[in-house]
């Protein structure tokens, strides 16, 4: 069905909202330790496909695997109760565009909250690798505060801390730099390409060009819920197959 | 007016803190629990709640006390005046409670409840843990100042025989025939209760705040 190596398969996922076709038939494979980024005009469907995969949006047709295991349809082929999803999302991490932290809870309680209450691991052995994520991240001196005394930088890494301290098999980011200020935009590139460096398995919706180039491992083009084109960076941005590929880099380096 | 005359009016205020705080403690949890149904828009039974909320909320409490208290008893249910008078305050206060806890609902961010959904929460941990939390504090005030009028149309229970500080002050000025100085006790015991309420009120909020300031 897979091969072994394929922490996440996508096979043929559509979604339609109304009139609209958001997706159309998507396939790909992100093998363990790949960094995807997903690249294409707005509207192309880049956020729904993301949404799709931890099933946050229900896809009309298609299959999901995560390491061989189905997502969002059980075993007796019925639609999966919100217990048995959440049991799958605790393996799939999300970094949402507007951070989305938890504003009534610190920055450390923000970390530890689901493995304490949805793995229901120890809080002593939970803080202690929480600290260790702010410090990777930047931010051990914000541990006691409020998400409302951040930064947008310093929120989006805390919320890629956040996912990261359920230590999941594959990290999907929705535009994580897209409401940020530009001078903010660097700190949590770093961060990302921190990620990759170490081989975490991640998908990327992004519209930061530099980034992709030379942190992704492999491209994903859409276009009007489609993948036009897939490869590897440096062919991409180098000699692109198709026209539509061609016009979007172009458009993007001219400014 | 006698010392006996104030004991009365004491007694009253003993009615109407129990009856409030009844009608509040049991009102509350009801009108969460009916926005929940709307929120999570159960088919049916949202469509009845909003329906029940939107009669209640047109409906006076004392029409509505007069209707259970006589009524009820004509289709064979027996009721006293405290039960009717009771189940006519959490009928009409959960109904504008149900409103308050709705808009702080629907206001919730998305985004958040998604993070939750991401992390794996299940429905309830994420209400419990991430909803509730934050929504109380939004409601607040509005739950606050619905308490304080309900706290306000108690009197309205002397209809149907409830002794009350009101209907109390009234039995006083009747027998003395000097009304003014029972009814100004009765508007001096009003005060304190209330203000006791928005006082707890304050103390919430300042505690929030002083953890957020931390």
């Amino acid at each position: 069905m897979t091969n072994d190596m394929a922490v996440l398969d996508v096979a043929g996922i559509s979604k339609r909202f109304g009139d609209l076709q958001v997706l159309s038939d998507i396939s790909f494979t992100v093998t363990r330790g790949e960094t995807v980024c997903v690249l294409g005009p707005s509207g192309s469907g880049k956020s729904t496909l993301l949404r799709c995969i931890n099933w946050l949006e229900r896809p009309d047709a298609g299959q999901i695997y995560l390491n061989g295991d189905r997502i969002g349809i059980n075993n007796g082929g019925v639609v999966m109760s919100d217990r048995e999803l959440s049991r799958v999302r605790t393996r799939i991490g999300m970094v949402f565009q507007h951070f989305a932290l938890w504003p009534h809870l610190t920055v450390l309680q923000n970390l530890m909250e689901a493995p304490v209450q949805v793995q229901r691991r120890p809080a002593a052995e939970v803080r202690e690798e929480a600290m260790a994520l702010l410090a990777k991240v930047g931010l051990s001196d914000k541990a006691d505060v409020f998400p409302a005394r951040l930064s947008g930088g310093q929120k989006q890494r805390v919320g890629i801390a956040r996912a990261l301290a359920m230590k999941p098999d594959v990290l999907l980011f929705d535009e994580p730099t897209s409401a940020l200020d530009p001078e903010l935009v660097g700190e949590v590139l770093l961060v990302m390409r921190e990620l990759a460096r170490e081989g975490r398995t991640m998908v990327i919706v992004t519209h930061e060009m530099g980034f992709a180039r030379d942190a992704a491992t492999r491209i994903l083009f859409m276009d009007r819920g489609r993948v036009v084109e897939t490869g590897p960076p440096e062919r991409f941005f180098v000699s692109p197959d198709t026209e539509r590929a061609r016009q979007f880099i172009q458009r993007y380096a001219a400014g | 007016m006698s010392a006996a005359d104030v004991l009365a009016i004491l007694q009253g205020a003993v009615v109407t803190v129990t009856l409030s705080l009844i009608g509040i403690l049991i009102g509350l949890p009801i009108g969460l629990g009916l926005a929940l149904l709307r929120w999570a828009n159960v088919p049916v039974i949202a469509r009845v709640v909003a329906v029940y909320v939107s009669v209640l909320r047109a409906t006076p409490l004392v029409t509505l006390l007069l209707l259970l208290f006589f009524a009820l008893p004509n289709v064979g249910i027996a009721i006293g005046p405290v039960s009717a008078a009771i189940l006519a305050l959490v009928m009409n206060t959960s109904a504008f409670n149900c409103e308050v806890w709705r808009a702080a609902l629907m206001n919730f961010p998305k985004e958040q409840y998604e993070a939750a959904q991401s992390v794996g929460m299940h429905a309830s941990l994420r209400f419990r843990r991430i909803v509730l939390p934050q929504i109380v504090r939004v409601s607040l005030p509005g739950l606050v100042n619905e308490m304080s009028l309900l706290i306000k149309v108690t009197p309205v229970l002397a209809v149907v025989g409830v002794v009350d500080i009101t209907r109390a002050a009234v039995r006083i000025g009747a027998e003395t025939y000097e009304p003014l100085p029972p009814f100004l006790v009765a508007i001096a015991m009003y005060a304190p209760i209330v203000f006791a309420l928005v006082s707890l009120q304050r103390f919430i909020e300042r505690r929030q705040l002083a953890a957020e300031a931390a």
